[in-house]
């Protein structure tokens, strides 16, 4: 799966995957060395499988996100769809259950079929929903995902209490799954998963890359009204980008469902869409759309799993907290860095004016901050926490400020 | 009278190009002043140069004897010089008063927007126009007349003593530009000076004192309305040699591709009420049929409800072949070998991030691929030829199509054209923004494809390229056909007064 070459501009995106490849050699490096209980040595296997299927989880669904993005559009509803699809599976399962078997574990191979099939098929429908909404209505992606992203998961809940009271008596907001298939599924999660994933990325690969309907694809991202105009039925392939942007959310939520081994419509896979969208970003897909590979999104989605587990590994407060931080730091970077040479080029000013002055101060102040409650993880600055994080603050202000004041000076 | 503007060897190039060369003359203080010209021929480069919209140019401007360099609209603003523009600048959601005090909202002592004294200044300034209408409407709920009162209202409260109006009449109702005409008057009591950009002639002699034609980026010449007349001026405007080759001798003429008959397309919330009127046209096979009109005669749209890219809201009757067609969608025209090369490259024609080979193989790279997948090779082997064939001048196929000059990506999208084998070609001004030998190059291509049985049709805005190569020319005004030339009986002259009789 090398460089997408046909539909990019040629040198640019096997950069971007060369600086994330070595971007991640350098996380994994020094994570290894910073670690003090040297997980990655240690616990190798574990530290392995966490990896892989955080990992195959968020790229999943950000192959889905990055096919939306490519064709010009934007996908939010995905962690929704995540929750939508497992619901629908498990109270499929409920379905094809004895009447009494609350832990589903009598649920036969027809059931199972008919409750991936159709955790699946939720998925195609709700992109055909968000196609008529955006195409028909003319609804902007945006709003119609945004709809999709509020309403499935509610929708979720509400589908959730109406089963299990119909075929149990009583309402449950969630469904716990026993069925053998899905608790082998669970311990074999590791491997099922990455192979679904790296599956489904050549998949994606080959769609974009090797079809004419992926060529369509760019084509609509780049220019919708130049498609159009082509000849291309640029509906359809709407159409066709936010069914797999659904579909992989619905592969997604199976696997979630089977790794909980529970159907939680509530709660299970919030955020999920920004970081898949984030991955992709991250991976060189650009919002503008007709920009991005699969290669990117997979390096990307590794990336963003890789520094979370890391730092989750640094600081042994729980990493969860940590994690939407360092999605929005990496994105920034990213973008900031694919950008870098128009930046330097044009010699902008970076912190011109009041507005400039005001972000100085501002930066500090967070830096500072995020530096002392780093600290305080680490025993060997233990009580000095405080003074570390004004350190830093005062650091990062002067730095921005010697920064400001060389680039006022003028050029030429 | 003393000159008010003074533009002493005012030029633009746009990369090279010449937009506008040493045009010199003045602009007396309170007259109304016309400045007329064809399509291309430098009016709106000069009045964005002179409203400070364009900050870099040649030559020197002085405003009152004191040499100007507008930094931006403002600079010029402040030098009390406004301008209305065809496409006009409000801010649709907010107020009428708002739009007005935009950027220099009146406040309260306390700092607070201060909207009863701005509708009550707005109100006055409405009224001094003759306009009744409430300063609190959303700009967006007016009609396109009362906006443009708004504007000039907006000039007026800039303190303005120049005032261009570029092409001001083009969306206004009969109604609507005898309010315009009497405003006109009442702004001129007041002493403001009127620069009047447009090509209608009824217009220009009715309301200026003095008329600047410009031709190619260059003054041709000033005159005092009483010293000259309507057909005086269409010459100077149109008044250059024919260049060049002339293809249309001995082409075979050959079967009937296609009639159209009382073709409509409505346009609603517009007072014309229709962009394309009772157009009856015949092609044959082999010919080329030249359509040229105004900006905004309804050449592109003709073009478009043909290749199926307007919808289906027309009435009437399309024959291909004597096959009675409606299409839908622009693929179905494809899947009806009809090609359409449109006129805007960059935002209607080109994928930015596709390469050469992706961009001419694009409308047909079901070809390129075989049991679904397609190769790069095979869509080389695809594009190479008709890249040849058209001339285009890249590294190679995987070049950047964004690298490529203006003439090099128009033969992309020809070339991507081709490769669908149409019978019928239609050019939406295909020679805009290429330079003179890439011009010649697509003459021949053309000339070439019409003695190989294809139809084309062709519109341009520069009327020689439609005697060169055209064998029949229609002209369109605002909508409707006003004249059908054989190759014989056309001249620029003459298709510039059919064009304008509306």
């Amino acid at each position: 799966m090398t460089s997408q070459p046909s539909a990019s501009r040629g040198w640019r995106l096997p950069r971007h995957e060369m600086a994330l490849l070595a971007a991640l050699v350098l996380v994994f490096v020094g994570t290894g060395w910073l670690d003090p209980n040297h997980t990655y040595f240690a616990k190798w296997a574990e530290s392995r499988d966490i990896i892989l299927r955080n990992t195959s989880l968020l790229g999943i669904i950000a192959l889905g996100a990055a096919v939306v993005i490519i064709a010009g559009g934007i996908d939010l509803s995905a962690g929704s769809m995540v929750a939508f699809s497992g619901t629908t599976c498990g109270l499929l399962l409920t379905l094809f259950a004895d009447a009494g078997d609350k832990r589903l574990e009598s649920v036969g191979a027809v059931g199972i079929a008919a409750a991936i099939g159709g955790a699946m098929l939720s998925g195609l429908l709700v992109g055909t929903l968000h196609t008529w909404l955006i195409t028909a209505i003319r609804l902007p992606p945006f709003v119609a995902t945004l709809a999709t992203l509020v309403g499935l998961r509610s929708f979720a809940r509400a589908m959730c209490l109406f089963v299990t009271r119909e075929r149990w008596g009583s309402e449950n907001q969630q469904i716990n799954i026993g069925t053998p298939f899905f608790v082998w599924l669970k311990e074999h999660n590791v491997w099922i998963s990455t192979a679904t994933f790296l599956g489904l990325a050549f998949l994606t690969w080959l769609i974009l890359s090797r079809t004419v309907l992926g060529r369509h694809l760019y084509a609509l991202g780049g220019n919708e009204q130049a498609a159009r105009l082509s000849g291309i039925r640029t509906e359809n392939v709407k159409w066709f980008a936010y069914c797999f942007g659904s579909l992989t959310a619905a592969i997604a939520g199976i696997f979630l469902m089977a790794d909980s081994s529970v159907a939680q419509p509530g709660n299970a896979a919030r955020g999920y869409e920004l970081n898949a969208i984030a991955a992709a970003v991250v991976g060189g897909c650009s919002l503008q759309g007709g920009v991005g590979t699969v290669t990117g999104t997979v390096l990307g989605s590794l990336f963003l799993r890789v520094v979370i587990d890391a730092v989750s590994k640094l600081i042994k407060a729980s990493a969860d907290v940590y994690e939407g931080m360092i999605v929005g730091i990496i994105v920034a970077l990213a973008v900031t860095l694919t950008q870098f040479g128009g930046l330097s080029r044009t010699g902008r000013a970076l912190f011109a004016g009041a507005r400039g002055l005001a972000a100085i101060p501002t930066i500090a102040i967070f830096a500072g901050l995020l530096a002392m409650m780093g600290a305080a993880n680490v025993d060997a600055f233990r009580g000095r926490t405080g003074l570390l994080g004004a350190a830093v603050g005062a650091a990062v202000l002067l730095l921005l400020a010697a920064f400001r004041r060389l680039q006022e000076r003028p050029v030429r | 009278m003393t000159p008010i503007v003074d533009f002493r060897g005012v030029g633009k190039r746009f990369q090279g190009v010449v937009a506008l060369a040493d045009v010199t003359f003045q602009l007396l203080a309170g007259e109304c002043h016309a400045i007329c010209g064809e399509n291309g021929a430098g009016k709106s480069t000069l009045m964005k140069i002179l409203s400070g919209v364009i900050t870099e140019h040649e030559g020197e401007i002085r405003v009152r004897g004191e040499p100007c360099r507008f930094q931006g609209t403002r600079d010029a603003e402040s030098a009390g010089i406004a301008i209305i523009h065809q496409e006009l600048n409000l801010v649709e959601q907010l107020s009428a008063a708002a739009n007005i005090f935009l950027g220099r909202e009146l406040r309260t002592p306390l700092g607070l927007l201060d909207d009863a004294a701005m509708e009550r200044e707005a109100a006055g300034l409405l009224a001094a126009l003759d306009c009744q209408l409430d300063p609190r409407l959303p700009a967006g709920s007016l009609r396109v007349g009362d906006q443009q009162l708004l504007e000039i209202a907006k000039a007026l409260s800039l303190q303005s003593d120049v005032l261009i109006m570029d092409e001001p009449t083009s969306a206004l109702t009969e109604a609507e530009v005898a309010r315009l005409y009497r405003v006109i008057a009442r702004l001129r009591e007041r002493g403001v000076t009127i620069l009047y950009i447009s090509h209608k002639m009824d217009e220009v002699f009715r309301l200026a004192d003095r008329i600047t034609v410009l031709r190619d980026g260059r003054h041709v010449r000033t005159a005092e309305r009483s010293a000259t007349t309507p057909k005086e001026i269409t010459g100077w405007m149109v008044g250059r040699e024919i260049a060049g080759q002339e293809f249309h001798q001995a082409r075979p003429r050959s079967r009937r591709l296609l009639e159209v008959r009382g073709l409509t397309l409505p346009w609603p919330d517009h007072p014309r009420g229709y962009r394309l009127k009772e157009i009856d046209l015949d092609l044959n096979a082999g010919e080329v049929l030249g359509i040229a009109g105004l900006m905004g005669a309804g050449r592109t749209e003709l073009l478009e409800v043909l290749f199926g890219a307007a919808g289906t809201g027309w009435t009437g009757e399309i024959r291909l072949e004597g096959e009675p067609v409606r299409f839908a969608h622009p693929s179905e025209a494809c899947a009806a070998r009809i090609a359409m090369v449109t006129e805007d490259r960059k935002r209607l024609g080109l994928f930015p991030d596709l390469d050469v080979a992706g961009n001419v193989g694009i409308a047909s790279l079901g070809r390129a691929a075989s049991g679904g997948l397609v190769s790069r090779s095979r869509e080389e082997a695809l594009v190479s030829p008709v890249i040849r064939e058209t001339g285009v001048k890249a590294a190679g196929p995987q070049a950047s199509i964004m690298g490529l000059s203006g003439g090099n990506q128009q033969k992309c999208i020809i070339a991507r054209w081709l490769l669908t084998e149409p019978r019928l070609l239609l050019l939406d001004d295909p020679t805009r923004g290429i330079d003179v030998g890439a011009k010649a190059e697509l003459y021949a291509l053309i000339d070439r494809l019409c003695r190989g049985g294809m139809g084309v049709i062709l519109t341009s805005s520069e009327l020689p390229e439609l005697l060169t190569l055209a064998d029949r020319i229609l002209v369109l005004a605002e909508g409707k056909l006003t004249a059908e030339f054989s190759r014989g009986e056309a001249t620029e002259a003459a298709i510039m007064e059919a064009a304008m009789a509306c």
